[in-house]
């Protein structure tokens, strides 16, 4: 069966004779939730602009799947939080917000019902009346967000959700965004926190000077190179480590020390062959954190461009 | 129905603004106390008020009041666009709709604020003059009635999208540019209102009523006057709907390219290329 809400087939865009995005092929599935990461500058926001009919892509298609129905790009359908927040700053917060759920084709009685039960949520009730220009960067970021998702849409971009947020309000979003993807959104999340992302994402696109790098479930980059790193903090002493097989990038700082086991080096075989004369306090093999894979592929990229 | 909220939005955001406030009721009470000042000293121009002023004289106020409305609502447009673009709420609201759509409401939401405040201002010049002179309706015949709302509303969306425009290529409201000159074609005629006026079968006066930038104040004029025949109401009409519709298309297609740029002002061989082009970049 098909689940993919949204399809987008080997978009083209060019300004100025530099091509901003190169061939992008990608699938969203009807309650996933994709991370579409990248360096700035990468073509992030191009695409996704495309992919919302901001712009107009060069060559390629766009095509979104709602209800077993597939068809050219329903605006009304489709939500989007932007990197470049905008709000109407002299129009009040409930004025708004009720507005564009109108340009989403709701009426105003439902729009404005539907506002009030996410400004309840985000707990802004108390600032419904007031400007946009009067609320804090954090609460403008909810207004945001809920301009991005009170119409209900099968389709959410969110571009930055996290940036300028507090720990609680992260998680806050976070909870709010786990629960529209079970009821069957499906999300395209840009960010650049690679934490968030490995928690959120089921699957992640990668891009680079306007081109896919890598596509395809967290699992899958993660065992792509076969890696593991391990963190570790001893009494003893651990330059007896670097002689282990596999042992690469050893850093040992005080009582704690940093390592990555090659490809191959199996992290059981690592652990039993521990010498004796180390004394385990705290162990961590994992495989490589999204951070660390992320910044390694750019660098790849752009050595392998110089 | 979406572009029914558009409008909507639009309008009832401007007529609450201060500034419109102001303007709508601060100029005409100005210019009411202004001409009271100057015609209770003045025993000569007491005199001449005596008499109906000629047709001209109320033909030329009334395309004078047009186009004092069409530009500060073409203002109001620009402004508008520029705040949004620089506000950064382009990008949402044409995550929603067209860039036609979003131009079209602005145009049409702020033509019909436009519109209310030219009609108060009428309706004020109206009262304030028929207390000096004796003024009155029954002058305006059936062809005034029916030409000059239609050469009113044309004439507003006419400039109001070119300001539209312009707003959307416009960096910020300070830099205007060789763009904003664009705008003040539609007033060019005013500047030879005199010719006009004295000349009303002018071969050139006849022509300039065809030219859709030049039509609402020329014809303004000529009908005013009683010198433009039917068929020349009715050709520059069409004219003018033409060349409204036209104007709205390209104006249409520099908007939406101008929208998300926010690097230098384009060039006008630049803004040529992007009217003419199908697709936004």
């Amino acid at each position: 069966m098909d689940h993919a809400a949204l399809r987008v087939q080997g978009i083209v865009k060019d300004f100025d004779g530099l091509r901003a995005v190169d061939r992008v092929s990608l699938e969203v599935n009807r309650g996933e939730i994709l991370g579409f990461l990248g360096p700035n500058g990468a073509g992030k926001t191009t695409s996704i602009r495309i992919i919302l009919g901001i712009f107009q892509p060069d060559e390629g298609e766009i095509s979104i799947r709602i209800d077993g129905l597939t068809g050219r790009l329903l605006k009304e359908r489709t939500g989007y939080l932007p990197e470049e927040r905008g709000l109407y700053s002299d129009a009040t917060v409930l004025d708004a917000l009720v507005y564009f759920a109108e340009l989403k084709g709701l009426r105003r009685a439902d729009a404005r019902e539907r506002v009030l039960r996410w400004l309840g949520r985000f707990d802004l009730v108390p600032w419904a009346n007031k400007k946009v220009e009067k609320l804090s960067k954090g609460m403008q970021q909810k207004v945001q967000f809920i301009a991005a998702v009170a119409h209900e849409p099968d389709l959410l971009v969110l571009d930055e959700p996290f940036s300028g947020l507090d720990p609680l309000h992260q998680d806050l979003l976070k909870d709010v965004i786990r629960e529209l993807r079970d009821a069957g959104t499906a999300v395209l999340l840009s960010a650049h926190q690679m934490n968030q992302v490995e928690e959120l994402c089921d699957r992640v696109f990668l891009i680079h000077r306007g081109r896919q790098v890598f596509y395809g479930t967290l699992d899958e980059i993660k065992s792509r190179d076969g890696e593991h790193v391990v963190r570790l903090r001893f009494e003893g002493s651990a330059e007896s480590l670097a002689a282990l097989p596999g042992v690469e990038n050893l850093a040992v700082r005080g009582d704690r020390a940093s390592l990555r086991l090659g490809r191959g080096a199996s992290p059981d075989a690592f652990v039993r062959s521990l010498p004796a004369a180390l004394t385990v306090r705290e162990l961590s093999v994992t495989r490589p954190p999204l951070h660390d894979i992320f910044v390694r592929a750019i660098e790849k990229e752009n050595h392998e461009a110089a | 129905m979406r572009l029914r909220s558009v409008i909507r939005w639009e309008f009832l955001r401007t007529i609450q603004s201060k500034q419109f406030l102001i303007i709508s009721l601060l100029i005409p009470a100005v210019l009411a106390i202004a001409i009271f000042a100057a015609t209770s000293a003045d025993k000569a121009a007491q005199q001449s008020l005596r008499e109906p002023p000629p047709p001209f004289v109320v033909a030329l106020i009334l395309a004078m009041i047009l186009f004092m409305g069409a530009f500060l609502s073409g203002v109001m447009t620009l402004y508008s666009v520029v705040k949004e673009k620089q506000g950064r709420v382009v990008e949402l609201v044409l995550s929603s709709i067209s860039a036609q759509e979003m131009m079209a409401g602005k145009v049409i939401g702020l033509g019909i604020a436009g519109l209310i405040q030219v009609a108060v201002w009428v309706v004020a010049a109206y009262f304030v003059a028929s207390r000096f002179t004796p003024i009155s309706l029954a002058a305006l015949g059936p062809v005034h009635w029916i030409t000059y709302p239609l050469y009113f509303v044309l004439g507003f969306m006419l400039i109001a999208s070119i300001y539209a425009a312009t707003g959307a290529v416009m960096k910020d409201v300070q830099s205007g540019g060789a763009s904003g000159l664009v705008g003040l074609v539609p007033y060019v005629p005013i500047m030879f209102s005199a010719f006009i006026i004295e000349n009303p079968n002018h071969v050139l006066v006849r022509i300039a009523g065809f030219i859709p930038p030049f039509t609402p104040s020329v014809m303004l004029l000529r009908v005013g006057i009683g010198a433009a025949a039917a068929w020349e109401i009715a050709l520059s009409l069409v004219s003018l709907t033409v060349g409204v519709l036209l104007t709205m298309r390209f104006a249409a297609r520099i908007f939406e390219i101008g929208l998300l740029m926010y690097g230098k002002a384009p060039s006008v061989r630049e803004l040529w290329r992007w009217g003419r082009m199908r697709h936004a970049r």
